[in-house]
């Protein structure tokens, strides 16, 4: 699209319109060269850059964090018409020079960008409303964008017209410099630019006269770029269909030397990974690699896709194998000393091992096998251990830590190392205990009443009892209901 | 010993320069030939230890004297006396395969352990037990002085196959300083890899078990049996070490398992 300025109108801001834009274009003098070029810089191309900035009035009323969280949706959707997408507050401001020609002009970008972006912000519950300008230079659009007039400007040369139109709202100053300008008289940019600048720098501070002069041109400007989280995909078609697993796994292993390649590229590493085999005429089988401490160590993912493979049944051959990852981390790498020596040489994470170890377990035996175990301050034996996944132990370790009377509540009387899960109910013959073989009582009675607050009514007279062969078992008496003799533990 | 140096240490052993040795030290400072010939014998004493080092390094089955039972020291304390005493090193060996067999789970087989246990735990390594038979039990374990936070237990319900799986998996790992597992019935293959796995972790595994198998590769057997006494109160226990690698026989001692009631 060429640069139509010299047929548009001068034009006021006057009521937003929503529909187009405005194209607010200067009879401009007959275009100079500018005279402070030095030589030593390259000739400035005829086209200077673009600015396409989209201003979201609803985001001011969302905290900072969600406001992020929407911007970075919204630079998403922005990014299908820009490589330079660029956060500024309640705003996004896209580089749309190099790809204007490509799209056929602002307009059909504009249309384009117009549905993705309102449905965007309707999923984010948010009014689908949104503000656009662009301009040569990126303060300057945001201001513009920020006026709700849809302005374009397309040449540096009518910027300062353009601006020097919008109200001082757009400035988004403290109530305190805005009282002082409303005072001042001044209503429009324009009334600004008239007051000298030192002046302006004393009463108003460095900051305003900077975006001022940014929004101009006059000086160089940063952008905050969106970068997009990244996605590593990758597939391999097999040249014949294979029933073997193991002979997938060095297709795998190259596989997975591309994904570590690309980790360490990007200092990342990653826990979650996707492998999909793909059937003929079937769905693919998916093999979810989840690891405890994120790595990007390829022999260790290589290690533990065979042990997942190895408990795998392929329902079809493989004609085609996919690694998905989505899910990163920042690699975390560990300090090796300076100093050599033995008492220098670092000593192997104690933990790190034990989690490879855990991922192996996890990987082969599925679900959560390893249980650690702890005792609790209960009165009621069966209560008084609990069985915890080996990651809520760890979790909950610190709830131990808290407890440093730990001995003050250990019990007096001995307790078995095996409790059995049910209490076994045992016989009495002639009067006399029996289990396997008869029963003599050692010790007794500890009696413990418990939990009757529970519903469960726990009354029980507890003896250590010797069996002829030699156990020393841990019974008990009921003493309500039928008043049975169980089994409860075995000291081992 | 100290003749065996010399025998290794200098091709030709002169009785001569051996007696000049002891004799050099009441001599007068001024034998300066003397004085010299020890001091070379003293050079050349060091670097035949270390080929008697090289020798038993290269030659892993080479048997040593300190092999017997209650010889030498590197065993670790079982903490029973009279266990010790029997036991090559005495005590338990630092690492491979130990087979306890007990007629039926109660007879204190743990008990026996416990101390080593503690030990382990204070080395800071981990104890796995692989498919109890029964519950474990934490408030018993903290009364025994040993430290849960440490312990991972593997579900009773794991098939034979897996839980052998954890078991090498376990044994080669170096912070898993005892691997405690249930299974009867393991043929000679798998004990031997077993072993072989506890051998390249530094690892100590324990097998307990109800029948004994003869043949198995391990490296410690022994056998619980209670004695039955007048005094039910008391109870002994009497430990057969049916093989012990470095032992010629099977020897036997009375243990005190289980403490008075």
């Amino acid at each position: 699209m060429d640069d139509s300025d010299s047929s548009a109108q001068i034009s006021l801001p006057a009521i937003p319109d929503r529909q187009g834009a405005r194209i607010i274009a200067l009879p401009v003098a007959t275009p100079r060269r500018a005279p402070a070029q030095r030589p030593d810089q390259p000739a400035k191309t005829s086209r200077p850059a673009l600015w396409y900035a989209l201003y979201f009035p609803a985001l001011v009323d969302l905290p900072d964090s969600d406001q992020q969280q929407a911007l970075e949706k919204l630079a998403a959707v922005a990014e299908s018409i820009s490589s330079t997408v660029s956060y500024h507050p309640q705003a996004l401001i896209c580089e749309v020079r190099s790809s204007l020609k490509y799209f056929g002009g602002l307009e059909t970008l504009h249309t384009r960008l117009q549905q993705p972006l309102q449905d965007c912000l309707v999923q984010l519950a948010l009014p689908a409303e949104f503000f656009y300008a662009a301009s040569p230079t990126v303060s300057g659009s945001l201001l513009l964008a920020r006026s709700g007039h849809n302005i374009l400007v397309y040449r540096p040369d009518n910027l300062r017209s353009a601006l020097g139109q919008l109200s001082t709202d757009v400035l988004q100053l403290n109530k305190e410099q805005n009282r002082r300008l409303y005072n001042m008289g001044i209503r429009y940019l324009r009334d600004i630019w008239r007051l000298p600048t030192d002046g302006l720098r004393k009463r108003f501070g460095s900051e305003l006269v900077n975006q001022l002069s940014k929004a101009l041109g006059n000086a160089p400007e940063a952008t905050h770029n969106y970068i997009p989280a990244p996605v590593f995909n990758s597939d391999y078609d097999l040249p014949y269909a294979i029933e073997q697993l193991d002979r997938l796994l060095p297709v795998a292993d190259e596989m997975l030397s591309q994904l570590t390649e690309f980790l360490t590229a990007r200092d990342l590493c990653t826990s979650q990974l996707l492998f999909q085999l793909l059937h003929e005429k079937r769905e693919a089988t998916a093999v979810k690699l989840g690891l405890r401490q994120p790595t990007r160590c390829r022999s260790h993912l290589l290690e533990l896709l065979e042990m997942h493979f190895s408990s795998l049944d392929l329902p079809a051959p493989v004609i085609a194998i996919k690694l998905d990852v989505s899910n990163f981390d920042a690699f975390m790498g560990h300090s090796n000393s300076l100093l050599s020596g033995p008492a220098a040489t670092p000593t192997p994470d104690k933990n790190s091992n034990l989690d490879l170890f855990m991922e192996q377990l996890r990987a082969r035996l599925g679900g959560q096998p390893v249980r650690s175990i702890h005792s609790v301050a209960e009165h009621c034996p069966e209560y008084a251990c609990q069985q915890l996944d080996f990651d809520a132990a760890r979790n909950s370790h610190h709830i131990n830590q808290q407890r440093p009377d730990d001995k003050l509540w250990l019990l007096p009387n001995p307790r078995p190392l095996w409790l059995l899960s049910q209490p076994q109910p045992l016989t009495v013959r002639h009067g006399r205990l029996y289990h396997r073989q008869p029963l003599c009582i050692l010790r007794g009675p500890e009696r413990i009443e418990a939990r009757w607050w529970s519903g469960e009514d726990v009354r029980r007279d507890y003896y250590i009892a010797r069996e002829r062969n030699g156990s020393r078992l841990w019974i008990y008496h009921e003493r309500q209901g039928e008043r049975l003799w169980y089994l409860h533990g075995v000291f081992a | 010993m100290n003749s065996l140096k010399h025998h290794i240490d200098s091709p030709e052993p002169t009785p001569h320069a051996a007696f000049s040795q002891y004799g050099a030290i009441q001599s007068a400072p001024g034998a300066n030939g003397i004085s010299n010939q020890v001091s070379s014998a003293n050079q050349s004493a060091e670097p035949g230890h270390n080929e008697i080092d090289a020798l038993l390094e290269r030659h892993p089955g080479l048997w040593r004297g300190c092999d017997l039972a209650g010889q030498g020291q590197h065993g670790r304390s079982t903490g029973f006396a009279s266990l010790d005493a029997i036991l090559p090193g005495q005590g338990w060996p630092q690492k491979g395969l130990m087979e306890v067999i007990a007629p039926c789970w109660g007879t204190g087989e743990l008990q026996l352990l416990m101390p080593l246990m503690r030990d382990v735990i204070a080395k800071g390594q981990w104890i796995l037990w692989v498919s109890p038979p029964f519950q474990l039990y934490a408030p018993a374990l903290e009364q025994a002085g040993i430290d849960t936070q440490q312990i991972l237990v593997v579900d009773l319900d794991t098939s034979c196959k897996d839980a052998l799986w954890t078991m090498e998996k376990a044994l080669q790992n170096q912070h898993c300083g005892l691997v405690l597992a249930w299974q009867n019935w393991l043929p000679g293959k798998v004990l031997r890899r077993l072993q072989l796995a506890a051998d390249t972790g530094d690892t100590l595994g324990v097998l307990f078990k109800h029948n004994d198998s003869k043949y198995s590769p391990s490296q410690v057997r022994l056998q619980i049996k209670d004695i039955p006494s007048a005094d039910q109160h008391f109870s002994e226990s009497e430990i057969t070490l049916i093989k012990a690698r470095g032992n010629f026989r099977p020897r036997r001692t009375r243990v005190q398992l289980q403490p008075r009631l």
